[in-house]
């Protein structure tokens, strides 16, 4: 078998237009995630009454399964939970009908909150108390001094792990081809089984997950020097 | 201005406050001297509610706490009526040095940023930073941190500014600016209650002196009666203790 480094090219072009849909399943996911994340954090920080459990149990079971069960359990188990609801109260939708990418969405959503769950919670914790008891000292409330004071450091502090779950996640979001839904694995799988030319299909998916891969360490570590500035020490 | 009344505290069942009674009258300067575990940061972390005292009564200024039933309004506005400089200083660290003077005027006391900017830059040229405004607390030496620190603390203008051992973390080169800073505060007539292991600056600086040991308040008065005749016998001993340590020090370093 020889391998035809052209059609790596032509594969490349082809792969490259599933890029949106690829781009939509790790940026959507990380955007809730976040929103998650953060409340799920300040939850377990606090320790609500009742919602504490429940964030407990929802990172333990988030954490502790393969994303791809996640996926499966929704795509699979939604769509009978919204069939069955829709009859009852007859609401006349029906689940055929709703696009695949939701279900991959809402699945990788929920893995991303409880992925950056933990994330917000390590970088709350890791800002010294003495700057809580500062914002108090000042006559900070409780949630002025977290807004103001202890999030801005936390996030700061937690940018090179923001970066590492976007690169997981950018990397995860090709499990999504499993539920045909097509996006970048997806499409590498057609040209490659189209053509026969495996090798070279997935070859050129590689290099553009890897290209993504490089571009996203980049800004984070752009990002991550301009927002950490204040902890360098040194004179200007 | 500031009462405690019977003020309790334990941790893990360890007492360490048993029953304090305090009145300070305005623009006193007190000071707390006392061995380490004797209860007097404890104290005054008390007088702020960063630590809830188990039993007693605080008031500061015109607010007045039950310490059980104390709700998260009534101590927010205990807090309101004062301002802490911290041992470790705890400058907000994303924020440059104006920024940390400006963040309570503009928080708490709904100050215009524009106001707030010059109420700030006039306080750090007091203390002596005045070129210093957009510097990071991590690019200051620790002299300086405590003086933004002070900066801070007079910004809000509290009845009542909160020192726990401002020095006791620096370099002994950094201690002298510091302490000239908080003397120049005292002259001011502004109410201080200060935790510190400065003998010599606790005895020029202070109307009164607590001397606490094991929880409770030993022994109070100037600092002419605490330092030249004190009374109780655990007074005397931290006293001589301390100045023995000072004079063997001091001879040290004449040795070398």
């Amino acid at each position: 078998m020889t391998i035809d480094i052209l059609f790596i090219w032509t594969a490349f072009k082809e792969i490259i237009k599933a890029l949106p849909i690829t781009l939509i399943l790790t940026i959507l996911p990380l955007l809730a995630g976040f929103i998650i994340g953060l409340a799920v954090a300040l939850i377990r920080i606090y320790k609500v009454k009742f919602l504490c459990r429940v964030a407990n149990g929802y990172v333990s079971f988030f954490r502790g399964t393969p994303i791809i069960m996640h996926i499966m359990l929704i795509y699979f188990g939604f769509p009978l939970l919204i069939d069955q609801i829709s009859t009852k109260f007859d609401l006349g939708i029906q689940s055929n009908s709703i696009p695949i990418i939701l279900f991959v969405l809402t699945a990788l959503s929920l893995s991303a909150g409880a992925y950056l769950s933990e994330i917000f919670r390590s970088g709350i914790i890791s800002v010294s108390n003495g700057q809580m008891e500062a914002a108090y000292s000042v006559g900070m409330n409780s949630f002025q001094a977290m807004t103001r004071i202890v999030l801005p450091q936390a996030i700061a502090q937690s940018i090179p792990n923001f970066t590492n779950i976007f690169i997981g996640f950018l990397h995860t979001s090709s499990i999504a081809f499993i539920v045909s839904q097509k996006e970048m694995t997806g499409a590498a799988n057609i040209v490659a089984s189209t053509n026969l030319k495996f090798l070279e299909s997935f070859i050129a998916a590689g290099l553009i997950y890897w290209g993504l891969t490089i571009i996203a360490e980049g800004l984070s570590f752009l990002i991550e020097k301009k927002a950490t500035a204040y902890n360098r020490g040194g004179v200007q | 201005m500031i009462y405690l009344k019977d003020i309790q505290k334990s941790f893990n069942q360890q007492p360490v406050l048993k029953g304090i009674n305090l009145k300070i009258g305005k623009g006193e300067v007190v000071t707390i001297l006392g061995p380490s575990g004797s209860g007097k940061t404890t104290l005054l972390r008390c007088l702020n509610f960063l630590e809830k005292p188990d039993e007693g009564i605080v008031q500061v200024g015109d607010i007045q706490v039950k310490s059980k039933k104390a709700t998260k309004r009534e101590i927010l506005s205990l807090r309101r009526q004062s301002a802490m400089v911290f041992q470790h200083y705890n400058l907000f660290a994303h924020k440059t040095v104006l920024e940390n003077v400006m963040e309570g005027l503009i928080v708490t006391k709904k100050y215009k940023k524009a106001e707030a900017k010059r109420e700030s830059e006039l306080l750090l040229e007091k203390v002596g930073l005045g070129d210093k405004h957009n510097y990071f607390p991590s690019q200051l030496s620790g002299g300086q941190q405590q003086r933004v620190g002070i900066a801070r603390a007079l910004a809000l203008n509290p009845e009542v500014i909160l020192f726990d051992e401002p020095t006791s973390a620096l370099d002994p080169e950094l201690v002298g600016e510091v302490l000239s800073v908080i003397k120049a505060i005292a002259q001011e007539g502004i109410t201080m209650v200060i935790v510190t292991h400065e003998m010599s600056f606790a005895k020029e600086v202070s109307d009164r002196v607590l001397f606490m040991d094991g929880g409770v308040i030993v022994e109070e008065g100037s600092p002419l009666e605490i330092f030249n005749a004190p009374k109780e016998e655990r007074t005397r001993q931290f006293l001589n203790r301390i100045s023995r340590d000072f004079s063997v020090s001091f001879l040290e370093e004449r040795a070398n």
